[in-house]
Order: C-alpha cells, then structure tokens, then sequence
C-alpha cells in the first residue's frame, strides 16, 4: 500500500522532472514563459498515478514554473504582469489532472465490467457445457430405455404365445379321446414361436455387436452390380423390373463389402415390400449411383405407396415399423453401418410416387 | 354356464398371440374370432348371443383403451378382458374404472383368462336378460294410448282414482276403465308391480339419455 503511494509520488516527480529537462532545452526558443510541457507531466501523473498523483504534479508544476519560468525567474515572487499568466497555468494544470484522472478511472472501470462479463461468459458457458453432456447423456439413457422396452415387447409377444399353447396342449390332451391332431399343431405353433423369440434375440445382438468393420478400396457399382445379378430371380417372382443406373468411373470408397451389401439388400428388401401393394405393371425398382465431391451417393428408389412425413425419420428408429410383421431392425442396423463409414443414410419421397433412400460413403482421397 | 353358443372376440395386432388365444379358447369347448384390427372388428356383424372381447392394449392408432371410451360413447356394452405387456397401475385403474372384467398381464395363466372370460360372459348374459326384458316392457308401453300412459303416470304417484279422474278432468269411472285397460297391458299383476315396472322404465329412460 505505502509502496504503491510512493510509486505513484514517484511518477509524478519523475514526469515533472522529465517536463523541467525539456522546459530547460526549449525554453531559449520562446520570449515567454513556456509551461505547456508541465501539462503534459500533470495528465501523465493523473493518469498512471490517479487523482493523488495528479495533484502532486499539479503542486510540483507550480512550484517549479513558478521558480524557474514565471518572472522573475529563480525566485518564488511573481511579477504583476505574469500573475494571470500564472493563475492560468494552474487552472488548466488542475482541469488537466482532474479530467486526465477522472478518464483512467472510466476506463479502469469498464475494463473490470470487461473483464468480468468475460469470466462470467465463460464460468457460463462450462456450465452449459455441462449441461449439454448431461442431456446428451440422459437422452442416451433415454433411448436405451426405450430400445429395452421395445425388445421386452418384441420378446414378451412370442413368449405369451408359447405359455397359451402351451396351456392349449395341455387342455387338448385332456379331452377324451386326446385331441392329437390339434396337440401336433399346437406344439408346431410353440416350436415356431420359440424361434422367433430366439430370432429377436439374434437381431438384437447383432444390432449392439461392436464388430469393427473391414474396410477395403471399394468399387461401389462393382457391388451393385453383382447384388443386382442376384436379386432377379426375386424381383422377377415378385413382378418387379429391376433398373441399375450406375455412374462410370466412380471413385473408390473405403468401406467393408459385406456391409453395404447388407445395406443394399436391406434398402432393396424393403422398396420390394413397399412395392407389394402397388399396380403390377408400375412396379419399378431403381438402383443409382452418383458422385459428389467427397463422396458417393447411392439410391435405391421404390415406385411403392410411399412414406409420410413422419414415418420417414421414425423408420429409423429401432422396432418402428410399417411392415406387417416387420420387426424394425432393418434401417437402424442400416444407419448405424452407414454411419460408422462416416456416411448418412436418409429417405425422401420419389417424385412420381414411392419413396428414395439414399446413402454416401466418402470417397478414398477424401479419406486420405 | 351359456358356452355353448357364446363368441368370444379377440383384437390383437400380433397374429402369434391372436392364435394363441384362439387355440386356447378352442381348447376348452368356446368359440373364439379374431381380428387384427378394432376396425375388423367394427365391421363384423356379431350375432345376438352372450360374448365377451379381449382386447390388446397396444395396437396400432387408436390404443385399446381409446377404443373401450369409442364402445361406450357409441352404447356397445360388450364385456372387455384387457391384455397388455406392459401395463402400469394408471392404465388398469382407468379400464377397470371404464367398466373393464379384467387387466392381464402377458403371459397370463389359462385359468386368469378363462376366469376372466366366463366373468365376461356372464356379465353379458345378466346385461342382455336385462336388455330383453326392457324390450318387453317397452313394446308393452308402446302399447298404451295417451290416456292411459297419462293415467299410469299419476297412479305410481300414489293416486287414487278420484285424484286422477280430477286432475284429468276424467269420471272416476272412465278412470277406472282406462285403469283396468292399462294394468292388463302392461301386465301388471298388482299395483306395486305396477309402480316396480315404471320404474324400470323411468331408470332406463334416464341413463340411455345421460
């Protein structure tokens, strides 16, 4: 405290000495007092010194000026024609300080409000951060919450089966004579039953399986082409035409083979389904391919009933589903797989009816 | 028991249980329908005899729940077995309350549902007798001219012929008469039996409005 009061004293008298020195050189040039410098002593003082400064300047000025520069020079008197001069020099020297000062203040002042709004900015965006993680963590928890009860769902309906037969079987076995017809039947129900339930179980485990993909130089209309070949014999039984529009000279993907052929057939299976129901000579099934900058796009477009809205972003959602007896596995399996190549996977409805899904894999050099 | 003739009705969306109730239903001597859908179910005539419907909470659209509110806004009193996965102490309180038999829970015993579905049925049995036998005094009353519906009014009231004939502006006499006429229609043994049958009538008349 005492050390930072002789600090600022020590400002003032090294400005006013800095401003006598100058005084000193210039003052031949000039037939009149010249105190102009000490001014600039006083707003250096008031201003690294503060108001306490300021007027220790102003003092010093005074004196000084007075001694040195106001006439008679080298005395303490001042002659009568310079004492309005010299009234002068101190009234400006004190607006000086006391403008000079009340400045620093105002700007120390904002500076700490400056400062402080950034602290508070930034100790609120840590806690919004926060927040943020937290939210992205319960919306986690959230779903797996909801995939939990969907799988319980899906599990509990085959196993209600199961016990109702069951308890059919037993009741058919008890009349008399034994009904063994219906008893076969009944536990043929049970035993496909089972299997569904165990089949639930499979496609969930593979849902969650973390098995890291193979990922190889991929020719994408390569594996059209050949999963093409493959589904005619499908298509065909189920009166569908099959086009391919496939862009030469795409670029390589890196992605793993099986699992863009699993996409592919989930995608293709799917637009086969949708198209079920529509007019057998307008069943068209279209598989393309494109290439943008840093990717390539595939499409599988259906000529089906097409989605709503809201459907279209649900279907991606585990065990949503619009198929009869579709279990919703298919396109939350195939999302994820397109996304762990860093790709996207979206539907979006086909002009002339139906429905387009789409999906890019970054190309090889993009990767690079 | 009325099995014989009986239908029990299921509405599941999931084919596998659907069967599995049926089968069940079938298994022990009682005929069961089942329909994927509440509107299949709308779209079935049913015939007139004692039934009962178990009926999915989940379905898609319009849960099972919202269709039980949908029956009684449109007067069907068939008997509901609620079958769910997943229900919670909210779900069963609001059917139950809403006049459900039963809320079972999947996979529910052969004896809860079988229970349950002759609860249902007789349930249904007690509320047709009932409705028929309305029916009855209906077209019995049908029958009446204004006179003696007039009359009738003012006898289960408590009044005696004099009081009537002079509230009417009738002769004690043709009151009488109008009497003797009415009692014989609505087959009314005695006057007590009288003052029973209007207020069947009056009962029914109040909660078909409300």
């Amino acid at each position: 405290m005492v050390r930072r009061s002789f600090q600022r004293m020590g400002i003032a008298v090294l400005s006013v000495g800095v401003a006598f020195g100058l005084t000193m050189l210039v003052q031949p040039l000039f037939p009149y007092p010249f105190p102009f410098l000490f001014l600039g002593a006083v707003m250096i003082s008031a201003w690294f010194g503060g108001t306490a400064s300021g007027l220790v300047a102003v003092l010093l000025s005074t004196l000084v000026v007075e001694y040195f520069f106001v006439p008679p020079t080298y005395s303490f008197l001042v002659s009568t024609t310079a004492e309005a001069y010299f009234a002068a020099f101190i009234v400006c020297a004190m607006a000086v300080s006391w403008v000079s000062s009340a400045k620093r203040r105002t700007e120390l002042a904002l500076k700490e409000a400056l400062d402080h709004l950034e602290t508070r900015v930034s100790e609120r965006t840590a806690e919004l951060l926060k927040i943020q993680t937290e939210l992205a963590r319960l919306s986690h928890v959230l779903s797996m919450g909801e995939l939990t009860a969907s799988i319980a769902h899906e599990v509990n309906q085959p196993i209600t089966a199961i016990v109702t037969h069951g308890h059919a079987c037993l009741e058919w076995l008890a009349t008399n004579p034994p009904n063994l017809a219906k008893t076969r039947l009944t536990i043929e129900r049970i035993i496909a039953e089972g299997t569904r339930a165990g089949n639930v179980i499979t496609r969930v485990r593979s849902l969650f399986k973390k098995e890291e993909p193979v990922k190889g130089r991929l020719d994408v209309n390569e594996v059209i082409h050949e999963f093409a070949m493959f589904l005619r014999d499908e298509a065909a039984r189920r009166g569908i035409t099959i086009r391919t529009d496939l862009v030469a000279g795409l670029p390589k993907v890196k992605a793993d083979r099986v699992q863009v052929q699993q996409v592919l057939s989930n995608l293709v299976m799917n637009a086969m389904d949708a198209m079920a129901e529509a007019d057998a000579d307008s069943k068209e099934l279209t598989i393309g391919t494109g290439a943008e900058q840093t990717e390539v796009v595939v499409r599988v477009e259906d000529s089906g009933t097409g989605l709503n809205e809201e459907s279209r972003e649900k279907i991606f959602t585990p065990f949503y589903t619009t198929k009869p007896g579709g279990i919703g596995l298919g396109l939350s399996i195939s999302r994820s797989i397109i996304e762990a190549h860093e790709g996207r996977l979206w539907a979006a409805p086909r002009i002339s009816g139906g429905t387009i899904f789409q999906f890019t894999l970054p190309t090889i050099d993009s990767n690079a | 028991m009325p099995e014989d003739h009986s239908i029990i009705y299921i509405v599941d969306d999931d084919a596998s249980v659907r069967d599995a109730v049926s089968n069940l239903l079938e298994s022990v001597g009682l005929r069961a329908k089942a329909f994927p859908s509440t509107e299949a179910f709308c779209k079935e005539v049913r015939p007139s005899v004692p039934s009962c419907l178990i009926l999915d909470v989940r379905l898609p659209g319009a849960s099972g729940l919202d269709f039980q509110h949908q029956l009684i806004k449109s007067g069907v009193t068939i008997p509901i077995i609620f079958i769910t996965a997943h229900g919670d102490v909210p779900m069963t309180s609001r059917a139950m309350k809403a006049g459900a038999v039963e809320f079972l829970m999947k996979p529910f015993q052969k004896d809860e549902l079988l229970a349950a579905v002759r609860h249902g049925l007789e349930k249904d049995t007690i509320q047709r007798r009932e409705e028929s036998e309305m029916e009855v005094l209906r077209s019995r009353e049908a029958q009446l001219t204004q006179r003696e519906r007039d009359v009738m009014a003012l006898i289960v009231t408590g009044l005696i012929n004099k009081e009537v004939g002079a509230q009417l502006g009738l002769s004690e006499v043709t009151v009488k008469i109008h009497r003797g006429r009415m009692m014989q229609k609505m087959q009314a043994a005695s006057l007590a039996d009288l003052v029973r049958i209007a207020d069947k009538l009056k009962s029914r008349a109040n909660s078909s409005r409300s």
